[in-house]
């Protein structure tokens, strides 16, 4: 028994490494008692320190704490991903002039980091338990860091509304769980596959109703529709570093727990056409493309668009789970990928314009692409990647999900790459609509130039390089997107 | 024979008729005479004071949500204690870990000032500059009117 | 001994009145005191499949429910202290600057 947990306890280091990351923090903030960047630091350090110890967990294939975490290459993908979008977070609130409101001081930053050490552990949960432990530790952060500016009425309304939503969306899935441990007795994802696929399914629509119970949860954290009213709200309400922390970090969390579900508990043929969740995961994709884009059209604040753009672009990942092979899967991976890129850039953008600006609304950004040529040009990356515009990240990551969905035969899915198409163009209305209020409207009268310091151009060229240069040359992409998701002998 | 149900149905009849007895029997035997003093609220023997639906003071909320939080985190130490011998010192350094992190946010509570009851010396806001010189000045004592 | 049914339907009674409360009240605390109806509905029927299947998954899970229920419950008054401070009111009608 000590030798069991002194094993798993040497390879929980990453995890380990953070939380002594936190702890220091607190500690630091508490004899510092100003804002200062040393706190801030203490946690970049720590993340690049965890940064090594994920790294070098890269091709091991073992399960710890008697079952409850997996150690995988498809949980370390996830972890460097939410190492490097955390780091970009760190930066962006240094350099966000919203943040510096807030009447708190370094909390920000081990709140982040908590967020992160739950996504880790989101990413290499194979237990129920663990799983709803590591969500509830996500979400409890993320509505923290929604209300962070606590005097301001939109932050604290995005908080109260954020955690009544995922309070009640996680009791949900709770109960979800609990008809899967009847069901099989068993709360191990693995041992949930073996007795499913060894014994005869009976009671359908009990596990039916269980699984669309626990994608309540899970579909929550990744702002699916029909689990998305929170989004819009929070994205508005939020201070926009943190909304780009919950669009990347959290809903990459969420698909990293929703794929390991699926994937290693229900895919088997036979289960697939007894429980029929494949069903639900198409129909929930179909619903977040289409919601997402045309409610996306109609917006005028930028923040609002992009909530709206990431539910759609939930819908295309999801697409890509609803194919069950390796193909899908490898899709989503490069999705998640492409997405962590154009999306905080695209969200920097916003914390940039907002600085001078001081909103993010459409109508005032009329000539912006003048005042400021950088913002205007970088903003059209990122805006042309969401869309999948050819030459960028986006592009890879949309041409893969659906060469996926036309290359399956069992069952026929090309109808759903034709909807997946469809929307696309759709988005793209949009995404030039901020590019159009960007350099065609004529602001009324002239406006003063803006110029911005190199740090802030720093940060955006580091998203905005890899958006194209991932686009042009994305072998490395694949490779690693390949060696993710061997742990799941799909076909 | 009755079922497990059912001795559970003839305990709840017995325990419904006791009660119905025994209000029937003090309705006959008690004595009834109510006076305003009886019919006060019962305050521990003090003279009320005030209204029932008062306000009260926002550092009992944040107490209680402070203490839920410790309160409810000591539930881990239950099946660690059943646990404990067989796994050995390992346990406790986990545990040790466990409550030092617990005591490091207590310390963190404390050192924001959460849980300290004297309210800091309110700041009252002063005007730095004179508005009208010419007006004197009601609040001094020689100045009555 | 007593059927497993009866545990189970109990608290299906009280996870649906649970739900119904979520969405049919208006009051913050109030949404939230059925949102802990919710998750201890979900602890009974953990604890009675536990003893059904004699095995511990279920009285585990069930711990870690109570103390994250604590969590969120104490994160989630705060939410409504700093929102009454800012409007004065805790009823969910009449948090509306977000919308659209």
């Amino acid at each position: 028994m000590q030798n069991l947990i002194l094993y798993s306890l040497s390879n929980f280091i990453p995890e380990t490494i953070l939380v002594v990351t936190i702890i220091v923090c607190i500690i630091a903030d508490l004899i510092i008692r100003k804002k200062s960047f040393a706190v801030t630091f203490v946690a970049i350090v720590g993340l690049v320190l965890s940064f090594v110890f994920v790294v070098k967990q890269w091709g091991l294939s073992m399960s710890i704490f008697s079952g409850m975490l997996a150690i995988d290459n498809y949980a370390v993908f996830f972890k460097l991903l939410f190492i490097i979008s955390t780091l970009f977070i760190l930066l962006f609130v240094e350099t966000s002039k919203e943040m510096k409101t807030a009447s708190h001081k370094n909390e920000h930053v081990y709140l982040i980091l908590s967020l992160t050490t739950g996504a880790y552990l989101m990413a290499s949960s194979v237990n129920l338990i663990m799983m709803y432990i590591s969500l509830e530790m996500v979400s409890l952060t993320s509505y923290i860091l929604a209300g962070y500016l606590k005097k301001d009425k939109r932050s604290t309304e995005a908080a109260i509304k954020y955690i009544i939503y995922g309070a009640a969306s996680s009791g949900i899935m709770l109960y979800g769980m609990t008809l899967i441990y009847g069901y099989t007795a068993t709360m191990n994802i693995n041992e949930i596959f073996l007795y499913l696929s060894k014994n005869p399914i009976t009671d359908t629509p009990v596990l039916l109703a269980s699984v669309i119970m626990i994608s309540a949860g899970f579909g929550y954290k990744i702002s699916s529709v029909p689990f998305h009213f929170w989004t819009p709200d929070v994205y508005e309400g939020a201070p926009i570093p943190i909304t780009a922390f919950l669009a990347v970090t959290s809903s990459a969390a969420g698909f990293s727990v929703l794929v390991r579900f699926f994937l290693v508990g229900f895919a088997n043929t036979e289960i697939i056409t007894a429980v029929k969740w494949q069903e639900v995961i198409i129909v929930f994709s179909i619903a977040s493309m289409i919601i997402g884009n045309f409610v996306a059209v109609w917006q005028t604040s930028l923040k609002r668009l992009l909530a709206y753009s990431s539910i759609a672009q939930s819908g295309y990942i999801l697409l890509g789970l609803a194919v069950v092979n390796s193909a899908g899967l490898f899709a989503v991976i490069l999705y998640l990928s492409a997405y962590l890129f154009m999306n905080l850039g695209a969200f920097y953008v916003t914390i940039l314009i907002h600085n001078k600006l001081g909103t993010d609304n459409m109508d005032e950004m009329d000539g912006l692409g003048y005042r400021s040529p950088f913002i205007g040009v970088t903003m059209a990356v990122f805006m042309f990647s969401l869309a999948g515009i050819p030459a960028t990240v986006g592009f890879i990551g949309k041409f893969y999900i659906f060469s996926a969905l036309i290359n399956t035969n069992s069952p026929n899915l090309t109808w759903l790459a034709v909807v997946g198409l469809l929307n696309s163009v759709v988005s793209l209305f949009f995404y030039v609509k901020v590019l159009k209020h960007m350099f065609l409207n004529k602001p009324e009268k002239p406006l003063p130039e803006l110029d911005y310091g190199y740090a802030n151009i720093l940060i955006t060229l580091l998203l905005a390089v890899p958006t194209i240069l991932f686009g042009l040359y994305f072998t490395p992409l694949l490779r690693l997107a390949e060696n993710s998701i061997k742990i799941f002998g799909l076909n | 024979m009755l079922s497990e149900f059912g001795q559970i149905f003839v305990f709840m009849i017995i325990a419904v008729i006791l009660i119905a007895f025994i209000y029937v029997v003090v309705r006959f035997i008690a004595p009834h005479k109510p006076s305003r003093q009886k019919s006060d609220v019962y305050e521990c023997g003090e003279e009320t004071e005030g209204e029932t639906w008062i306000r009260f003071n926002i550092r009992f909320y944040v107490i209680a949500l402070i203490f839920i939080i410790f309160d409810v985190e000591i539930i881990f130490l239950f099946p660690w204690a059943v646990v404990f011998r067989e796994i050995g010192f390992i346990a406790y350094a986990e545990m040790a870990i466990f409550l030092l992190i617990l005591i490091v946010g207590l310390i963190y509570a404390i050192a924001k000032g959460d849980v300290q009851w004297d309210k800091p010396e309110p700041v009252i806001p002063k005007l730095e500059r004179q508005l009208f010189s010419a007006k004197p000045d009601i609040n001094k004592k020689d100045n009555q009117y | 001994m007593i059927d497993i049914q009866y545990f189970l339907i109990l608290s299906a009674v009280l996870f649906s009145i649970g739900v119904i409360g979520v969405l049919v009240r208006r009051n913050a605390i109030v949404i939230f005191m059925c949102i802990e109806l919710m998750l201890n509905s979900v602890n009974l029927s953990l604890i009675t499949f536990s003893s059904f299947f004699s095995n511990y998954y279920g009285q585990i899970f069930v711990f870690f429910i109570m103390t994250v229920a604590a969590a969120e419950a104490a994160v989630g008054l705060a939410i409504i202290i700093s929102i009454y401070r800012n409007k004065e009111s805790i009823n969910v009608d009449e948090i509306n600057i977000l919308k659209w």
